[in-house]
């Protein structure tokens, strides 16, 4: 097969799953500290249905960052298919925006969170009219309206959290990857954090990927857990989590899935 | 929302009734130089200390003349045009040397090199190749200039956080935004801090650049007016300059700093 008609069947191949995201024997080696190989990822298949919610959980080193940096493009698998909206994902285009939120909310101390939150856009050539009026909507959607003019010094460790998560929404992308994103706060403004996500999934029906190493955190968001295990990085099996959100981790039903994951991790 | 009552204090309040107590005691000390000053001249012939009356009616001669503002607004042209050059030459330089190790750790020998040599040696070598004009003051205040904005310009490029420069790059933010948003924005600070220097700096050595090369001028007059033993003179224009500097200082460095830098955390006390 020519390389032209291989970039034809991925398209193919891709277009013909329904999928948001679907990978198929996605492997990624890393060079080790000896000059060996290290597998970091091996024969990796997972498919997110539209508007799902799919949690990535595991122990550090099993891969789960790497695993969200090859759907969000910023890492190149080395053998294995990424299609994300029905194209291989080094086509993705606009139409389909995926948005990353990382573990720290990576704030620039000298905008605003209003003008932080605008960053976003200002990769395009969206006018600047458009962007304040679209940076404003997101800093509502996440409960700031009266804080636009503050500097992330003054914002609390909450609040930049939910900066960075309007900043991650407000270019309405149809898929939010993101890479533990709380996993620095206070159990209780975590909590807070989990509902306000789950109450705008609820208005705006984004795919959600996240990344974990949380058992309760996976439980109480997830529409699916993918269970990983490392050396190498493979995913040991898919949880679907049957009961509806909200999820309190005392029912015994929930409880019961936060046991069972805890002993598949 | 519970995170919302740790609300901190959007702005710093400016507590008015301790800044004009501030005032007041500058004052007083400003009034405690003069009386000491005064007091000192009385027993002095005027030619080593002139008192304050005598340069205040030297100062009166200089400025009824149009002497004071002509050579004031030369020295401060001539600075000027030297800072412009140093900053031209010194911000793109001193941003290729953060940002390309290897530059930077070619180079990294030339500035300790050229900030040990002394401004009177560059007047020096100025008078040789310029003559007496306009150019060796500017040369002067260039090659003192140049050196402090570059280490200014350097450290601040380093200082560039990498994970905002990925933040950029996973928005798919070209280089050219990426140098526009990030980079600049963060070097900011350090740039200002070394202009302010170079600044001062530049004040400082366009007077000895003056008294040796050139026929106009603070530093010439300065120089005019020691050599016909006018101390009241040579007074009357020191008291000038370190007015006006402290005027440049307080009136528009420091606000523009306040407001450029808002957004740093203040240090508490």
């Amino acid at each position: 097969m020519t390389a032209a008609d291989e970039t034809q069947t991925a398209q193919k191949l891709c277009a013909d799953d329904g999928r948001a995201i679907s990978l198929t024997k996605v492997c990624k080696t890393f060079p080790g500290p000896n000059g060996d190989r290290l597998e970091v990822l091996k024969d990796i298949d997972l498919g997110v249905e539209d508007h799902s919610i799919v949690g990535l959980l595991g122990a550090s080193g099993a891969g789960k960052s790497t695993l969200l940096n090859i759907i969000a493009g910023i890492v190149k698998a080395d053998r294995g298919r990424v299609c994300i909206c029905g194209a291989p994902s080094d086509e993705l285009n606009d139409w389909c925006a995926a948005s990353y939120m990382f573990q720290d909310d990576r704030l620039l101390p000298w905008r605003t969170a209003l003008r932080n939150v605008e960053f976003a856009l200002e990769a395009g050539s969206t006018p600047k009219a458009e962007r304040v009026r679209r940076a404003g909507e997101a800093i509502r959607l996440v409960g700031l309206d009266t804080f636009e003019e503050a500097f992330p010094y003054q914002l609390s460790g909450g609040m930049r959290s939910r900066v960075a998560l309007a900043r991650s929404l407000v270019t309405e992308p149809r898929i939010l990857l993101m890479d533990e994103p709380f996993s620095r706060l206070d159990a209780q403004t975590r909590s807070h954090l989990h509902n306000e996500l789950l109450r705008i999934h609820g208005l705006m029906g984004m795919t959600v990927v996240f990344v974990t190493h949380d058992v309760e955190e996976a439980v109480l968001l997830a529409d699916e857990v993918a269970v990983m295990s490392p050396r190498p990085g493979t995913i040991r099996e898919v949880v679907p989590i049957a009961p509806s959100r909200p999820r309190d981790p005392i029912e015994p039903e929930v409880a019961a899935y936060i046991r069972r994951l805890r002993e598949l991790i | 929302m519970a995170e919302m009552i740790e609300q901190r204090a959007l702005s710093v309040p400016v507590k008015r009734g301790i800044r004009l107590g501030l005032f007041a005691e500058r004052l007083v000390l400003v009034a405690a130089l003069g009386a000491v000053w005064w007091a000192l001249s009385l027993s002095t012939p005027p030619y080593v200390l002139p008192g304050p009356q005598r340069v205040w009616s030297a100062l009166g001669i200089i400025a009824a003349h149009g002497d004071l503002w002509t050579n004031l607004g030369i020295t401060f042209w001539r600075v000027a045009l030297g800072f412009v050059f140093a900053t031209i030459i010194g911000l793109p330089f001193g941003i290729v040397l953060g940002a390309n190790r290897r530059v930077g750790e070619f180079f990294e020998p030339v500035l300790p090199v050229l900030n040990t040599v002394s401004s009177a040696i560059w007047a020096i070598f100025a008078i040789i190749w310029f003559g007496i004009s306009n150019a060796t003051t500017i040369f002067v205040v260039f090659m003192t200039a140049m050196p402090l904005i570059i280490t200014n310009v350097w450290q601040g490029t380093r200082a560039v956080n990498a994970d905002f420069i990925e933040l950029a790059r996973v928005l798919r933010m070209p280089d050219w935004k990426i140098m526009a948003k990030i980079y600049l924005p963060t070097i900011l600070p350090y740039f200002f801090s070394g202009a302010r220097l170079a600044f001062g700096f530049g004040w400082r050595v366009s007077l000895v650049a003056e008294t040796i090369g050139s026929s106009s001028g603070v530093g010439y007059r300065l120089r005019q007016a020691a050599d016909l033993v006018r101390t009241d003179q040579v007074f009357a224009w020191t008291l000038t300059l370190v007015f006006l500097m402290a005027a440049l200082e307080m009136g528009v460095l420091s606000p523009l700093e306040r407001h450029l830098f808002r957004w740093r955390k203040e240090a508490e006390a």
